[in-house]
């Protein structure tokens, strides 16, 4: 089945009517003060006249709050006469993500395991999740920082997705003025693939705009290819002492931007806010990046310096999501590449941590071979 | 997608009960043993020893705890005063409100030490989490060997629990029990120094014994060097690990040491454990 681009609209009206959907949204932000405009593209909710822009590069910040949001309530609670608890739970509503890359598809895998495995449920998210329908879109053109093929992903699919859309061959292109990206014509066609009961319902939805054909589809390949050693995990597992720590974290500066932008960073602090005796409980986004991400009473510490941080976030990524739920957690989406003001490179560490000897005495640059390829 | 609710509370994880302490005692200048109970005079729920609470003040924050002891209608939690909520939890008296949830971590294992002879070593407030284990080995007496607990504090004063120590743990059957202070004081005629070389004073022989070692990671640092010096086998020392905590379920990632969550799959580890997991300790 296929779906025209100019029916594009019209089908996200359609899907409008029953949920949320959440498309990647072209918002034009104007600086008041130099009339400077920017344009950037982010994840909300459609609505009438909202550019919709499925091609050029994928979004700055992931989708991930959709279901893991930046604060979350948690409960909330009375002290003192008359003292209660009372949960809050997100509302029962549908939402649809819809043109999700697969990057970020299997992010959201990821999170499935931390949320809804290992003994505990998170009610939250399980609650979010449950009423979410996901349509991925293979993607048209990888931004140069794209290395997901060889993390072992494919840009071209996402097999978890509800729906998977993709462009199909015989489509047309323009080049899009302000960021110099591909983007169909309006006789562009997507190709529209169910892969669970719940795509399939979306598909029935849409049925009067589709029409029958559409198989081949445009076969993309990723801008960045490293280097990345089969056994990786293995291998970083005797490498905690190494002294290639000391010179890949040298630069960081600790801001936590790279944790903020990762579709597949989960850590969260809990805090509350008190208005009287009422308050409320919530949750949000926290950073291993921070000093006082561990610091305990008394000020000891056992990750004092960035060099201790920075190694537990790539190891996290690269060794120990994969010790404790048989998968790598950097899904190679490029974007804490793309946003380190230091930067700082997970994609070159990989590649360096999969070159150098394990037992190395010392570490230079040297002593690895031929970088990127 | 269709998600299986096996949660192993049935309920949200991360909502505490509303629960009340009913009796305060001052154990040491900085710590208090709390008596909770829910509202209508149950016990919250019947941890494991070794498990851990989510106690928390409403409106001011929550921490972990051990539970240092239960019973048919209460748990026990000591909390020694270090920071901002830890000093709130000190201006609590009888009556006052609080959330509880848990139990959490893994609890010692208590199958394995069947049968064996038990020598248990706590530093400071590290005596809570044992002393929920020797209240266990006590009421389950006939399954255990010869037990001996050594205890350290700083002075008499800081000596948590002293009705265990002092007087009650010593008249059990088949059960020794050893204190001392790091410094001596006119009120204190019993051993003075620190733990560790007590420890090798006493030279406890290895065969058949397991060791259960709480306290500050220092002295249990030194206290290990000391047991394996002694004979003692890494598998045969069980020890508990302290890492900040937040959720208590393995999900916010808060406590890791390397591919393990200390909330989950701690907090007991035996030293054996503890080599294979990366030094952040
Ligand atoms: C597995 C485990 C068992 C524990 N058992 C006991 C016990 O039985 N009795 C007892 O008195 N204390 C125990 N603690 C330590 C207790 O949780 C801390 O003393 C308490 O959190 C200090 O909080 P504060 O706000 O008063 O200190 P602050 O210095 O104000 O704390 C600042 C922040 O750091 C966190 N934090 C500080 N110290 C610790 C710490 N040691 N561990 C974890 N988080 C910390 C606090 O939650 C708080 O968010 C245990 C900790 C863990 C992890
Ligand atoms: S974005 Fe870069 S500088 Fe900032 S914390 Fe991450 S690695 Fe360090
Ligand atoms: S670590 Fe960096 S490249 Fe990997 S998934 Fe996170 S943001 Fe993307
Ligand atoms: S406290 Fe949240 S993962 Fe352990």
């Amino acid at each position: 089945m296929y779906l025209a681009k100019k029916d594009l609209e019209k089908a996200l009206q359609t899907l409008s009517q029953k949920a949320v959907v959440f498309a990647p949204i072209l918002e034009t932000i104007e600086d008041k003060v130099s009339d400077a405009k920017t344009v950037e593209k982010k994840f909300m909710p459609y609505f009438d006249g909202a550019e919709v822009a499925l091609e050029g590069f994928n979004t700055v910040k992931p989708p991930k709050d959709v279901l893991f949001p930046n604060v979350e309530k948690m409960y909330k609670y009375k002290t003192g006469a008359g003292a209660y608890i009372m949960e809050l739970l997100p509302e029962d509503s549908q939402k649809i993500i819809f043109g999700i890359r697969p990057c970020d598809m299997r992010s959201i895998d990821s999170m499935d395991k931390v949320f809804l495995t290992k003994d505990y449920v998170d009610s939250y998210y399980a609650k979010r999740r449950e009423n979410v329908t996901i349509v991925a879109f293979g993607c048209l053109e990888p931004s140069r920082t794209c290395f997901c093929d060889s993390m072992g992903l494919d840009p071209n699919q996402a097999p978890t997705a509800d729906l998977m859309m993709n462009v199909a061959a015989d489509s047309e292109f323009t080049i899009c003025n302000d960021c110099g990206t591909k983007v169909l014509t309006d006789d562009g066609k997507y190709i529209l693939t169910p892969q669970t009961e719940k795509g399939k319902a979306l598909l029935e939805q849409l049925k009067e705009l589709l029409s029958d054909g559409g198989e081949s589809y445009q076969d993309t390949k990723c801008s960045l290819h490293i280097v990345k050693a089969e056994n990786l995990d293995e291998k970083l597992s005797k490498m905690f002492e190494h002294p290639i720590w000391e010179k890949v974290t040298k630069g960081c500066i600790g801001c936590g931007t790279c944790t903020f932008v990762c579709p597949t960073c989960y850590c969260f602090d809990i805090d509350n806010e008190n208005h009287g005796a009422e308050g409320c409980k919530y949750r949000c986004w926290d950073s291993c990046m921070f000093s006082d991400y561990t610091r305990m009473a008394g000020g000891a510490n056992p990750r004092p310096t960035k060099k201790e941080r920075l190694r537990n976030r790539y190891l996290h990524k690269l060794e120990f999501f994969n010790e404790r739920y048989g998968e790598t957690l950097c899904v190679g989406c490029g974007r804490c590449i793309e946003s380190c003001p230091a930067h700082l490179d997970i994609s070159d560490f990989i590649e360096k941590a999969s070159l150098v000897e394990i037992d190395a005495s010392d570490y230079s640059e040297a002593n690895y071979s031929e970088g990127r390829m | 997608m269709a998600i299986d609710h096996e949660c192993s509370c049935n309920k949200n994880p991360l909502v505490p009960s509303l629960c009340q302490v009913i009796d305060v005692k001052q154990e040491t200048g900085d710590v208090q043993t709390y008596t909770i109970q829910t509202m209508d005079g149950k016990k919250p729920f019947s941890p494991l020893p070794g498990q851990l609470a989510m106690v928390s003040l409403l409106g001011v924050g929550e921490a972990m705890f051990s539970i240092t002891a239960q019973g048919e209608d209460y748990i026990q939690c000591a909390i020694k005063r270090t920071g901002l909520l830890t000093e709130a939890f000190h201006e609590m008296l009888p009556g006052q409100v609080i959330g509880v949830r848990g139990p959490y971590g893994n609890s010692f294992p208590v199958d394995d030490i069947k049968g064996k002879e038990l020598l248990f070593i706590g530093g400071g407030i590290g005596i809570a989490p044992v002393r929920s284990l020797i209240r266990y080995c006590l009421e389950h007496r006939e399954d255990f060997g010869h037990m001996d607990i050594l205890y350290g504090a700083r002075s008499k004063s800081d000596i948590c629990f002293k009705e265990d120590c002092l007087e009650n743990w010593s008249k059990e059957p088949d059960t020794n029990v050893y204190i001392t202070t790091d410094i001596s004081t006119e009120d204190w005629d019993g051993h003075v120094g620190f733990v560790p070389s007590y420890l090798e004073e006493l030279g406890f022989q290895p065969e058949g014994k397991k060791v259960i070692l709480c306290g500050p990671p220092i002295m249990i640092k030194l206290c290990s060097e000391s047991l394996i010096k002694m004979g003692f086998a890494k598998e045969a020392v069980i020890t508990t690990l302290e890492m900040r905590m937040k959720c208590g379920i393995g999900k916010c990632g808060r406590c890791n040491i390397g591919s393990k969550y200390v909330c989950l799959d701690g907090p007991v580890f035996t030293l054996a454990e503890l080599d294979e997991l990366p030094d952040e300790k």
